[in-house]
């Protein structure tokens, strides 16, 4: 028998930088995770320390943060410096977009939970923040 | 093999057999097939309502604004170039040159530079938060000293220069007009092209711009400019290509596109410019590569709306103010990181059929994109992509080779009808200014981005080697690394600037330019803006301190 979940819906922190261009995919993403019932805040940022900020103010489970021209690491590594100075390390990362070869080791070591590149499908990155989504609040997936 | 359907002497054939007559005497444009069969540089015929069809060259220049086109001179090759530092770049452009790339009009060299993403949208390498940009996928310019690096020893009366940027667009055009002028370089013989998008990346593809309508003010201002003290540049670019890019139909981009030179004309008319004065120096940016005879079509119905818009709508009479230019792009969003060499076919397929449409400019985009900033090797190739179609394929010898095509004459008159049916939804919401405030466009081009998206996912459209003859096996290639030291090189060589410049000369320089821009936002000296920018740059104000100056008088998008 089927039991409705009572559970909230995800809320997920969808960001790009200020100086960023070409926010197609992360204007999908935010629809295709609408259409997945979450709930999505989708900004630009100017310092990646705000990205923090805004996670905590809109009590989000996950931050997506997507990439085309730059700053792949440097950013990330900067946001994850921000989550421990505001003591929430477990608030899951994921990032996409435009991500190298040589982005890969340090933002993995940075502690990034995915990176979705071009071509990842739709489903997948959806699936994906949902069981972030659940793992942080701690509900099974 | 001789045209000779129809030939009333006053009639469209008859007319460009004269033009051609008189502009190239002693020339014949007869090519030869393999075979050995003649064949004319253009063919004529009746069009689908039975009477004799508009020949290229001849308004609304449907079929091609020249009545002979590739025949007598060839695309111009415009590979997109930057990274790093000015230096960095020099070396690769130095590369392209020995590879016989940067081949511009008139034997002149051509450059289409890139900038890194703070300063695409204005702000210097010390700018809080932007550092791990720097360097990153375009070159770092925030000075004018940084030209004489870049440019080195360039002659630039004979030197094209391209810069393809965003909100740093007017800073940009000072920077490198106050490093000519310092080399002693009349402005009225540079050449060269402002891409300008100031406004078109807002509400289609992210990042931080001027507000809508300060856009259009600083639009007309560059304009009005140039147009008296440097004839030749190219002002403004509609970038068809990046409302693609962000998801919108073929028919949307080019309906945009040309309501967005409906806005600029209107700005334009309503300071008091004449269209017929800055309107030549307007083009097109294009984007090919996703559906080959529909991308043909769209080019020839975006020649003839345009010619038709300006000159019925806003009374141009000059030809050059109803020829629409294009540079034609391939399609970086289709470029994929699966199989990523298939990459190298879909730009060939793409340019091919920029070519067919008749374009003026060509980027073909290195199949590596996706992977990361392209390697030499990819930029090469998509170099003799170029080349092979210029030279191997014959493609070259008539214009316009699908005038004719039942197929693509109704497609050209499909779009341009739906084309009319968006501009006039446009005017009854208030203008472009007023639906790209309201959200309107943004909302459009993401629902049809998201369509787009929802078909590759259901596998109703292919994308292959990503939805379908799908590899498993992992592919390693080599992906060009920026170098990671940039960052730190720029930022200590703008410290130096800062310190070695005369501040007093360059702050008098800033409040000029407050005050002409306060002037030209109320509506009068249009241009002096940009004469004032000019006057900064040469003061050794940065990119970065002159957009202060701009954000603050004509407002941001966000």
């Amino acid at each position: 028998m089927l039991t409705q979940d009572t559970a909230p819906q995800p809320r997920i922190l969808l960001t790009k930088s200020f100086i960023d261009s070409h926010d197609r995919a992360i204007a999908t993403i935010a629809l295709a995770l609408r259409d997945a019932a979450m709930e999505v805040v989708l900004i630009d940022y100017e310092q990646p320390e705000d990205v923090v900020n805004v996670a905590l103010q809109e009590d989000v489970d996950v931050i997506g943060v997507s990439f085309m021209s730059g700053g792949q690491v440097e950013t990330t590594e900067k946001i994850f410096a921000e989550l421990k100075r505001r003591d929430v390390t477990d608030l899951p990362v994921v990032v996409g977009g435009t991500i190298r070869p040589f982005d890969v080791p340090p933002l993995e070591a940075a502690g990034v939970k995915a990176i979705f590149r071009g071509g990842a499908p739709l489903t997948e990155v959806v699936d994906s923040f949902r069981t972030l989504s659940r793992a942080y609040r701690g509900l099974a997936s | 093999m001789t045209t000779n359907s129809i030939e009333a002497s006053g009639g469209p054939y008859a007319k460009w057999q004269r033009t051609v007559a008189d502009r190239y005497a002693d020339r014949s444009f007869v090519a030869r097939t393999r075979s050995g069969l003649d064949v004319d540089p253009v063919y004529s015929g009746l069009d689908r309502q039975g009477v004799e069809a508009e020949m290229p060259g001849q308004y609304p220049y449907t079929r091609g604004i020249y009545p002979i086109h590739y025949q007598y001179q060839p695309w111009m090759d415009l590979q997109i170039i930057g990274f790093g530092l000015p230096s960095q770049t020099r070396e690769r452009m130095d590369l392209l040159l020995q590879e016989g790339g940067s081949k511009g009009y008139f034997g002149r060299e051509a450059y289409n530079f890139i900038f890194d993403m703070p300063t695409s949208m204005g702000y210097d390498p010390d700018f809080p938060g932007v550092r791990g940009s720097i360097g990153d996928c375009g070159i770092s310019v925030c000075k004018a000293s940084d030209y004489e690096v870049l440019l080195d020893g360039k002659d630039l009366e004979k030197t094209t220069v391209s810069m393809v940027l965003n909100a740093g667009s007017p800073g940009m055009l000072g920077l490198y007009l106050a490093a000519a002028k310092r080399r002693g370089f009349a402005f009225d013989k540079l050449g060269g092209n402002l891409t300008n998008y100031i406004w078109d990346f807002f509400g289609h593809s992210g990042g931080t711009n001027f507000s809508p309508k300060g856009s259009y003010r600083l639009i007309a201002d560059i304009a009005a400019y140039c147009a008296k003290h440097v004839p030749l540049w190219n002002t403004l670019t509609i970038s068809e290509h990046n409302i693609c890019e962000a998801g919108a139909t073929n028919v949307q981009a080019v309906a945009y596109s040309i309501a967005a030179i409906i806005a600029v004309n209107e700005e334009c008319v309503k300071l008091g410019i004449t269209p017929d004065d800055v309107v030549p120096r307007f083009g097109f940016h294009v984007r090919y590569g996703e559906n080959f005879f529909e991308e043909i079509a769209k080019t020839r119905a975006l020649r003839r709306v345009y010619a038709k818009v300006n000159r019925e709508r806003f009374g141009c009479t000059k030809s050059s103010a109803l020829q629409a230019r294009i540079h034609a792009q391939t399609a970086g969003s289709l470029l994929t990181v699966q199989q990523p060499l298939n990459n190298l076919v879909r730009n060939a397929y793409g340019a091919l059929s920029a070519v067919l449409s008749g374009v003026n400019g060509m980027t073909i985009n290195a199949y590596d994109e996706a992977l990361g900033l392209p390697t030499e090797e990819a930029v090469t190739l998509s170099l003799r992509t170029s080349q092979i179609i210029a030279e191997e394929t014959g493609a070259t010898h008539v214009s316009d080779p699908l005038g004719g095509s039942y197929y693509i004459e109704a497609l050209t008159d499909e779009i341009e009808r739906k084309v009319f049916e968006i501009i006039a939804e446009i005017d009854e919401r208030g203008g472009l200014v007023a639906c790209i405030e309201s959200g309107w466009v943004k909302q459009q081009v993401s629902a049809a981005a998201y369509n787009w998206r929802q078909e590759v996912e259901s596998g109703a459209r292919t994308m292959v080697g990503v939805n379908k003859y799908v590899t498993r096996e992992p592919e390693q290639f080599a992906v060009f690394q920026p170098d990671p030291d940039a960052a730190r090189m720029a930022i200590d060589d703008l410290a130096r600037h800062r310190r070695e410049r005369d501040d007093a000369r360059c702050t008098a320089a800033l409040a000029e330019l407050r005050s002409a821009a306060e002037r030209v936002r109320d509506g009068h000296d249009i241009g002096s803006v940009m004469a004032n920018l000019v006057a900064a740059a040469d003061a050794d104000a940065t990119l970065g301190e002159m957009q202060t100056v701009l954000h603050e008088i004509f407002g941001r998008n966000k």
